[in-house]
């Protein structure tokens, strides 16, 4: 790995700590809901970068955050690695494998889903394991992460257009 | 770039993925009450205190005794609900049938509760 990729994946973990922190401020209606803004630069960066580095700026903000809030290998650890990894492998399973069949957006809503699949399952193997609770929860969470999934697509399309447009002036010289 | 390019920039992929988890989702939302396996048990609480504890697979009908009179309970096809009440504004009658949760009726203090009742720490079913 070379240098300049690394400070690249660094950068991009900080802005999805970043962002990670910021959404954990925002009041919801409801408690677990997560607008998944930091899924916004895992998406940006698995589109720039690939799969490898995607994966790792998940990590490190899963990690880092769970740190920062105390609550590393906790049961909201578990859930937010099982959904982060899930969803970026989901994702990224969806560009390679299918090249151009989905845009930003619907590899957003591919990711929100899988991560809303993974935190469902995870939540009943592990913590509740009644499968009433889950079932009746289940169209509520995919309903709600099929639209932020949407919202954060369509700002990732914006924010990946607005970067393709810099770099090109950059190359031109101006 | 606009919004409106943007939208015409997504695959059809993304509008079919789109429209049909909004599909799943919404009719999971309005079937999955049906789906779930409602209680096997209703406990009637009269005055506070459990009075019985019924099997719901058994259709039946019965009184009981509130501070203002007599309540009438009906269960079938796995459902509850109250036919006659002496209290005023016979909230627990409108209510209808339950599959799972409560009825309660406060003027007559009787409480319907759908669940699975531990039998061994009330009475038993009896006759009204």
């Amino acid at each position: 790995m070379q240098p300049r990729d690394k400070y690249r994946i660094a950068l991009l973990a900080a802005y999805a700590l970043g962002l990670h922190g910021f959404e954990s401020l925002l009041p919801t209606p409801i408690p677990w809901l997560r607008l998944g803004l930091a899924n916004l630069i895992t998406l940006i960066t698995l589109l720039l970068y690939g799969l490898r580095p995607a994966l790792m700026v998940t990590l490190i903000r899963v990690i880092l955050a769970s740190l920062f809030a105390g609550t590393f290998l906790g049961p909201s650890f578990i859930l937010s690695l099982g959904g982060g990894l899930t969803s970026t492998l989901a994702m990224g399973f969806a560009l390679f494998a299918a090249e151009r069949l989905f845009s930003p957006v619907g590899l957003s809503i591919i990711g929100a889903l899988f991560h809303n699949i993974a935190q469902l399952f995870l939540a009943y193997f592990l913590f509740i394991q009644r499968i009433e609770a889950i079932l009746l929860i289940t169209p509520v969470i995919l309903l709600l992460g099929t639209l932020t999934g949407a919202v954060n697509g369509v700002i990732a399309s914006l924010l990946i257009n607005n970067l393709k447009k810099t770099a090109q002036k950059i190359q031109n010289g101006n | 770039m606009s919004l409106r390019k943007l939208l015409s920039s997504t695959t059809s992929a993304d509008r079919i993925l789109f429209l049909l988890l909004l599909l799943l989702s919404f009719s999971g939302i309005l079937f999955v009450r049906e789906v779930l396996p409602g209680g096997r048990t209703v406990q009637i609480e009269v005055n506070g205190r459990p009075a019985y504890v019924l099997p719901l697979d058994k259709d039946r009908a019965l009184t009981v005794e509130g501070p203002l009179g007599k309540t009438l309970i009906e269960i079938k096809d796995r459902r509850v609900r109250v036919t006659e009440s002496p209290c005023h504004n016979k909230l627990c009658i409108q209510q209808g049938w339950v599959r799972s949760g409560t009825i309660i009726c406060l003027p007559n203090r009787v409480v319907i509760t759908v669940g699975d009742h531990d039998k061994s720490t009330t009475v038993d079913a009896t006759t009204g």
